[in-house]
């Protein structure tokens, strides 16, 4: 029984890995420009699917396919905020939402008129079918090089945001976009920026989650709201909270299908942030705004 | 401008002869139309008449009161349902049924209003998003309730003695109650309470200051939307003679929400033009097979880009320009 | 208002209320001395737009039927709409393809709710339905099929079936099901729990573990079925969730018997699952794509005809599975076509074979036409039949 416990919890954090990927997106869209992006998602099954065709069509090499889809993606994002959302100045915040939306169709049926509805098979380095025994507990090689990798990509953010020059830059403007932009920080350039890495970050879920789920227009549906509710449980303005919040939400999750009730396992995702919220409307680990009347 | 001198003038709703008029030419044609038109406009009218219901409530809710609701289609579902199984289960006449269906969404709106209370933006849209994946995953795994996907048959409805099997006797029955809660919205939403739910929107924290009791109307505006959604539901309910849950997912509760955006945020007639526009649209595209999505993705862009205050922000515009025109 | 408009109202009223009824036409609706058109709506787009395959693949051999010279000197004209899957758009669609569009006849439709929202309708209307592709034990008992002909199996029998096989020629003891929560599922779970009942103590049904389309992590629906302990497990899934759902069984060292119902019998499987596809037991209601040379001959039409389909060649040859009687109708029809002609011609066929569907049988009060499946091994990217055809009741 115990045993068992630990593989649906081994199994939930390999799963809540990628929720934390796609919650860092998210978390980093919405600091900066206080934007839901309901076509994260999208965008990031976009870019597996332009890796799939370098890969498996014109036969470049993996990791080569990778840096690439990480820039045309990031490019993608940060051209949709810097062409398109950029441009609706006067709308609200509901109206930018609708914008992303409206994104999001536009992008699920580009890949459906391009590649076809049907499921495919994403080439991976790692295997699947190899496993690796801790006692009675199983892991996949690719279950462990995801986490692994999801790791390593939340370090590099970790060390963009609170490091590097850009990260301060895109701490300021997510703090005070009007001083930001008196003290001479690119604002525009700042959050293009901010849409680009969000974007890389999405995609390199959806790389790490395909061989796993299989290619395919909507493998990025649920993994999308399960971060986006992973982002919001654990605060939608605490890069720490995605993480917690994701890897919370997966093992959560894993050991109540495993063991209460499968049919149930979304509903129940939701009731439990519902319950964190009442208690604290921030999420786990946002910070409360005293607001000014 | 007009003067007003007596009170009576004030409240009302349409002023003027030319408006009286055109107000009058509208209700006819809305009388004549199914007369002329092929059966299958009938029905588009029917259901463009349905979401209307539906983002008059959610506009209620998330234009008025300033709350985001990504679960709408779980009200509409409640309401669908009760209907559905008050007639065929325990047949129930079909004005208490319809009734009961917006009782029983609107007791489920405030059910849900309760806990969120103190939830905004972000926290809102997954808490409301949650609960209608929630009404979904209930009505799928129910069966005894709901008949899970094998569906429930919903009885034609019959007022007194008429059964309505038309098309036209249905478009007429929802084209009424749409009217007739339309003319409620009017009302409601330049009374005390629409005040209140706009003071809401503008600042919460001033908006109490000011005595207006967050508790009762934050629920109250979750309550008289999801009753609007629920009586909708029971209408689409008779429409389609047949319930399933995959009729109610979140994808219904996304293009309601861009319904009102599109139409209006805010605004009555916003909400009438964005059911209207938002209906048509797909079944116009419907022969593009799957380029649908891209163009009226496309659209939707297109439209907030050019008009960030939505169809009726136009209209407005326009009125605007004409006032002013020889100028 | 004034007594003038009044009485303007009053005279268009009246002027619309003796116009109306005068619209309906003596020719038959959908066809021409030169053309039969017969539509349908399909999922192109949204989540479910794989199975729109079925409406791409009528379109291919359409084309090539005309192509052949139409039947009886009429062209056929095929018009395809998209629906999402969603109900209401559906029935917006089929009534504006009867309406205006005019069609004689519908083909297909997918899914439960789709077919039932616009049930009523097409049988108030007296249009022509061939094969909704539903589950088509949703039909038994049902009294108003006189223009509805189906050509589907039924999942209920197919669950049976398959539990029987696994129970008798398996030797298997303890079964579980891992189904989709809809009626897909569903009915494929309710035809083993039958036939478990039925099999009285032989095997037993030890677990059931329904997913939602959506879902993409099976993890822990694959412990759940090991920790069943069932020594086979039926599989009621898409062919995404199916390989799924075998490769994270496999991860985890459990390796039951595997069957699955026939739409799984998609050779993308073999792709998708790899060598997790090897030794599956499956239905077929056609002899597959690789086992016959006239279904293979009709796959290579297809694929000339709309390359696209290559992707996908289950679901387009399973189009031309429910197209076929349709044409075999038209042609027995005879060149003076009305719909009672054709409902006539329709059920004198009796044990017909088509290029794809076989033995099909149709009759005065029977709509059912196919009551036989038949159950093939998967192995090493192939499939060998394994039974004769297996028949079960006619419900309708």
């Amino acid at each position: 029984m115990a045993a068992l416990a630990l593989q649906y919890a081994l199994n939930g954090l390999a799963t809540g890995s990628l929720y934390v990927l796609v919650a860092l997106g998210i978390v980093i869209l919405y600091r900066t420009s206080r934007i839901l992006n309901f076509a994260h998602g999208d965008v990031a099954t976009f870019g597996t699917f332009v890796a799939f065709t370098l890969i498996t069509r014109l036969g470049v090499a993996p990791p080569l396919a990778y840096l690439v889809t990480l820039g045309v993606t990031g490019f993608l994002g940060a051209g949709f905020y810097y062409f398109i959302l950029r441009r609706a100045k006067e709308a609200t915040l509901l109206g930018q939402i609708v914008i992303t939306l409206g994104f999001a169709l536009v992008l699920n049926g580009i890949v459906v008129v391009l590649w076809g509805a049907d499921t495919k098979v994403f080439p991976s380095l790692l295997s699947e079918t190899k496993v690796y025994h801790l006692g009675t507990i199983v892991i996949s090689q690719l279950s462990l090089g995801s986490l692994l990798v999801g790791f390593l990509l939340m370090a590099l953010l970790y060390v963009l945001v609170q490091s590097t020059k850009v990260g301060l830059a895109m701490r300021a403007v997510s703090q005070n976009p009007l001083a930001a932009q008196t003290l001479g920080i690119p604002t525009r350039r700042v959050l293009a920026l901010s849409w680009g890495v969000a974007s890389a970050l999405g995609v390199s879920a959806g790389i790490l989650l395909a061989p796993v789920t299989l290619l395919d227009p909507f493998m990025m549906l649920d993994p999308f709201l399960k971060g986006f509710a992973a982002a919001v449980l654990g605060g939608m303005d605490s890069p720490p909270g995605a993480v917690v919040g994701g890897l919370a939400l997966g093992v959560v999750e894993s050991l109540f299908g495993g063991f209460v009730s499968v049919a149930f396992k979304a509903t129940l995702a939701f009731a439990i942030i519902v319950l964190v919220l009442t208690i604290r409307p921030e999420g786990l680990f946002g910070r409360e705004y005293k607001k000014r009347v | 401008m007009e003067l007003r001198e007596r009170y009576e003038e004030e409240l009302a709703l349409v002023r003027g002869l030319p408006a009286w008029m055109g107000m009058l030419a509208a209700l006819a044609a809305l009388v004549l139309f199914p007369l002329f038109t092929p059966r299958y406009l009938v029905y588009i009218a029917t259901l463009m008449a349905i979401h209307t219901l539906i983002a008059l409530g959610l506009n209620l809710l998330t234009g008025y009161t300033g709350q985001i609701s990504l679960g709408h289609a779980g009200f509409v579902a409640i309401g669908a349902y009760t209907a559905g199984i008050l007639m065929a289960r325990a047949g129930v006449p079909f004005p208490l049924a319809l009734l009961a269906s917006g009782f029983s969404a609107a007791f489920f709106g405030f059910l849900l209003g309760l806990p969120v209370l103190r939830l905004t933006g972000p926290y809102l849209t997954i808490a409301t998003l949650g609960f209608g994946i929630a009404v979904h995953q209930g009505l799928t795994n129910w069966e005894a309730l709901s008949g899970g996907r094998m569906g429930l048959f919903v009885p034609k409805p019959a007022v007194g003695p008429w059964v309505l099997t038309s098309e036209a006797s249905l478009y007429y029955l929802t084209i009424g109650i749409a009217g007739l809660l339309t003319w409620i919205a009017y009302n409601l939403v330049r009374s005390h309470i629409g005040r209140a739910f706009v003071a809401i929107r503008e600042s919460d924290v001033a908006a109490e200051v000011m005595g207006v009791n967050l508790t009762v109307y934050k629920t109250l505006a979750f309550a008289l939307s999801a009753f609007y959604a629920g009586i909708a539901g029971a209408l689409q309910g008779h429409l389609l003679g047949y319930l399933e849950p995959q009729m109610f997912t979140l994808f219904e509760s996304i293009y309601y929400f861009s319904m009102i955006v599109v139409g209006g945020l805010g605004t009555i007639p916003g909400s009438i033009l964005g059911a209207i526009l938002m209906t048509v649209l797909p079944q116009v595209l419907s022969g593009l097979r799957e380029w649908l999505p891209v163009v009226y993705g496309s659209i939707i862009i297109l439209i907030m880009l050019v008009e960030p205050w939505g169809l009726y922000g136009r209209w407005i515009r326009i009125k605007w320009w004409l006032k002013t025109w020889p100028l | 208002m004034g007594r003038f408009l009044w009485r303007v109202l009053a005279l268009a009223v009246a002027g619309v209320m003796l116009a109306g009824p005068t619209l309906t036409g003596a020719q038959e609706r959908g066809i021409t001395p030169t053309e039969v058109v017969l539509g349908s709506s399909m999922p192109l787009s949204g989540p479910a737009a794989y199975w729109g395959a079925v409406g791409k693949g009528i379109d291919a051999y359409v084309k090539y039927v005309n192509d052949q010279g139409g039947i009886h000197g009429r062209k056929l004209r095929f018009v395809l709409r998209d629906d999402s899957y969603l109900p209401p758009r559906a029935v917006a669609n089929v009534r504006e393809l009867v309406e205006r569009a005019g069609v004689f006849a519908i083909v297909g439709l997918i899914g439960t709710a789709n077919a039932f929202a616009v049930r009523d309708y097409i049988v108030q209307n007296r249009v022509i339905w061939i094969t909704p592709t539903a589950d088509s034990s949703i039909w038994a008992g049902f009294r108003q099929k006189r223009y509805l002909f189906v050509t589907y199996p039924s999942y209920v029998h197919e669950g049976a079936i398959l539990t029987r096989y696994a129970a008798e020629k398996l030797g298997v003891k303890n079964v579980a099901v891992f189904y989709q929560n809809d009626l897909y599922g569903q009915k494929g779970l309710l035809g083993v729990k039958r036939a478990v009942a039925a099999l009285k103590g032989a095997v037993k049904l030890v677990s059931a573990v329904p997913y939602e389309l959506v879902v993409t992590d099976l993890s822990s629906h694959a412990l759940k079925l090991r920790e069943s302990g069932a020594d086979a497990v039926i599989l009621y899934a898409t062919p995404r969730h199916g390989a799924l759902i075998v490769r994270e069984m496999a991860k985890i060292g459990y390796r039951p018997r595997l069957l699955a119902s026939f739409t799984l019998t998609d050779p993308i499987m073999f792709t998708l699952a790899g060598e997790a596809w090897d030794d599956v037991y499956l239905t077929a209601f056609f002899p597959l794509p690789g086992t016959d040379p006239k279904v293979d001959e009709t796959l290579q039409i297809l694929f000339r005809y709309d390359p696209t389909l290559r992707a996908n060649p289950f679901n387009s040859v399973a189009g031309v599975a429910f197209l076929e009687p349709f044409l075999e109708g038209l042609r027995r029809a005879g060149r003076d076509l009305t719909t009672d002609r054709f409902i006539s011609a329709m059920e004198t066929i009796r044990n017909w074979d088509g290029q794809v569907i076989r033995g099909v049988t149709f009759g005065p009060d029977r709509r059912q036409g196919i009551n036989r499946i038949y159950i093939v091994r998967a192995e090493k990217g192939r499939y060998t039949k394994l039974t004769d055809w297996i028949e079960y009741p006619v419900e309708f």
